[in-house]
This record gives structure tokens, C-alpha cells and sequence, in this order.
């Protein structure tokens, strides 16, 4: 019972009831938990297993490159023209397996930035070769390796960047050729 | 310091705090419970917990939320309540701190199981949950004789 209310310090009188607090937030808790597993079990259209041994293959987020760039399909006839400087956002492999004429290869890595001197050797690229426009393709997947290597170089000052719809799928598909 | 504790308007002013931690908690597990495995991904992305306490937590920590919430509303078992919910955001504090000190760049996965840019954790966020402890913790231990359903039940248990 401990002492009457008016005997009690402030401190005994703050954590008075607290016990039971705790008591009752424990059972409430475990209450939960079991409910919780019956709404997964039986009525949850998207329920998961209770148990897994399996490991989550864990991808962290990369900040997400925020330039503005513009899409072009891959039918686009501004793709043939000289004032397009076009950039295949693919790897090394890939690029050497297939790549559009005159196409200059930066590959896009989700992990780490693209190296300064990278994107100053692009820009530099792409001065010389009095291009009006930087167009970039890439794998064509979700996310698109060439919509995210556009963003990127759009962020660090490149003007007028362009992304291929599609990617490199695409653009196989327009020229007849299989993926 | 017991005429502090025993005033009577810790009732009414623990009424808004009540109120902003169910809104953000009931708020917090909808979409979690709409979507278990893609807070079950943001649970794994942490790296903490072995992988069989993954599912687990995923399916029943947003129940715990959701009804210490509406406890908290309703004032019912509010410093139960208030103290499930501080109880929860100190795990949540504990495993943002581990992050950070690890140096992952992830999504807190408070509110929703979306990309780093729509909910970064950082150390401001150890600052925003530290004010959300406080204020349930103001709850759990002021709000003795909280307005709602314990207060209704208590006068007529007297009344009875």
C-alpha cells in the first residue's frame, strides 16, 4: 500500500503507478504482437512469413543525382545529326558488344559519383565537338542507367543533357538489330 | 516538488501531447501494416537485428504503434500507453544512432518504405525523436489521472 498520499516525496509520488503502467503496456505489447500475427496469417492480403532465415540483399539508397534533363525517344532523328554528342551510360562490356555510332562510353556506377575528371573530360568532349546537345543512353532497365548518368552530369554544370526512352533496347530495336 | 507532481493540470496539458504523439504514431503504422515486407526491408537495411527477428518485428511492431496510438486518444491505460511509445522511441533512437555511427545512408522507414531523399536520418532526427521521448515520457509520468476513458472509469467505479 506505502504511505499516505500527503507522506510521499515528489519523486515516490511521480513514479507512482508506474508498475502497473509498465505492467499493463507489457500484456498490451504481447497483445499486439499476437494479433498482429493473426491479422498477418489470416486476413493480410500482402502477409509475410512469421519466420525467415533468408537474408535480405540490403541496397542502400545512393543520393539520387537531381539534374534536369530532357527524354528523347529512341526514334528521335536529332539522335543521327551532328549536334548531338551521344554518351552510352553502359559498361565497358556492353559498349564494346554494341554501342551507336560515334558514341562515347561513361559507364554509370549506382554506388559511387562519376569522377570529376570524367565528367571534364565529357564536357570537354562534347566542346570540341560543337554539339548542341548531350544524349545519353543506357541500359534501359528501372531505374535506367542513362536517365541517372544524365542526371548526374546535368547536376555538375552540363547543359542541355538528353536521356534515350528506353535505352540501348531501344535504340537496337530501331536500328533492327536483336538486344 | 509533489505539489508539481500532483496538479491537477498535467491532465489538460498533456491533452495536446496525447493528441500530436497518437496523430504521428497512427500516422506512422498505416503504412507499415499495409505493407509488412517493405518494412521488413527497411528493418533489414539497418543491419542490427539478425535476420530472424526481421519478420517478427515488421509484423508486429506497427500494431504496437497503432493501438498505443489510439490509447493514447482515447485515453485509455494513457500512461501504459505512453509508455509503450516510449519505450518504441527509444529502439528507434538506439538503431539511428547505430546507423549513423556506421555511416549508412538509408531511409528511416518512419513513415513511409520510400527512397533516402523522401526521409534521411540524420542527427536531427535523434534530436526530433529526443522531443518525441520527452513528451511521452511527460505523459507516462504527470498525466496521472488522464482525461478520457480512465478518468470516466475510475469515477464510475465510484459512483458504483
Amino acid at each position: 500500500m506505502g504511505k499516505p498520499v500527503n507522506q510521499r516525496s515528489g519523486l515516490g509520488l511521480l513514479f507512482e503507478g508506474l508498475g502497473t503502467a509498465a505492467r499493463d503496456a507489457t500484456l498490451g505489447v504481447i497483445g499486439c504482437g499476437l494479433l498482429a500475427v493473426a491479422v498477418n496469417a489470416w486476413l493480410h492480403p500482402n502477409g509475410i512469413t512469421l519466420w525467415t532465415d533468408q537474408a535480405y540483399e540490403i541496397l542502400v539508397p545512393c543520393p539520387e543525382p537531381g539534374g534536369e534533363v530532357t527524354p528523347m525517344a529512341a526514334q528521335d532523328p536529332r539522335l543521327d545529326d551532328r549536334a548531338s554528342f551521344l554518351v552510352d551510360a553502359r559498361s565497358q562490356v556492353a559498349y564494346s558488344s554494341w554501342h551507336l555510332a560515334g558514341a562515347t562510353n561513361l559507364t554509370f556506377d549506382y554506388l559511387d559519383p562519376t569522377p570529376d575528371e570524367a565528367v571534364q573530360g565529357l564536357a570537354r568532349a562534347a566542346a570540341r565537338s560543337r554539339a548542341e546537345r548531350v544524349v545519353v543512353y543506357g541500359d534501359g532497365e528501372d531505374p535506367d542507367s542513362g536517365e541517372q548518368l544524365a542526371r548526374e552530369i546535368s547536376a555538375r554544370g552540363i547543359k542541355n543533357v538528353f536521356f534515350v526512352r528506353g535505352g540501348a533496347q531501344a535504340l537496337q530495336a530501331r536500328a533492327g538489330s536483336g538486344p | 516538488m509533489r505539489r508539481f507532481v500532483s496538479w491537477s493540470g498535467h491532465a489538460w496539458l498533456a491533452l495536446p501531447a496525447r493528441g500530436y504523439l497518437a496523430w504521428l504514431f497512427i500516422a506512422a503504422c498505416l503504412h507499415k501494416i499495409a505493407h509488412p515486407a517493405s518494412f521488413a526491408l527497411d528493418i533489414a537495411t539497418y543491419d542490427i537485428l539478425p535476420v530472424v527477428l526481421v519478420h517478427p518485428l515488421a509484423i508486429g511492431l506497427p500494431w504496437v504503434e497503432l493501438v498505443a496510438g489510439l490509447a493514447l486518444v482515447l485515453g485509455f491505460r494513457t500512461r501504459a500507453a505512453a509508455l509503450a511509445v516510449s519505450g518504441m522511441l527509444v529502439l528507434f533512437m538506439v538503431a539511428i544512432a547505430i546507423a549513423l555511427a556506421k555511416g549508412l545512408d538509408l531511409s528511416c522507414g518512419c513513415f513511409a518504405s520510400q527512397a533516402l531523399e523522401q526521409d534521411p536520418i540524420s542527427g536531427w532526427t535523434l534530436v526530433r525523436d529526443a522531443g518525441w521521448l520527452a513528451l511521452s515520457l511527460y505523459v507516462a509520468l504527470f498525466d496521472r489521472n488522464p482525461l478520457g476513458l480512465d478518468r470516466w472509469l475510475v469515477v464510475r467505479r465510484q459512483n458504483g
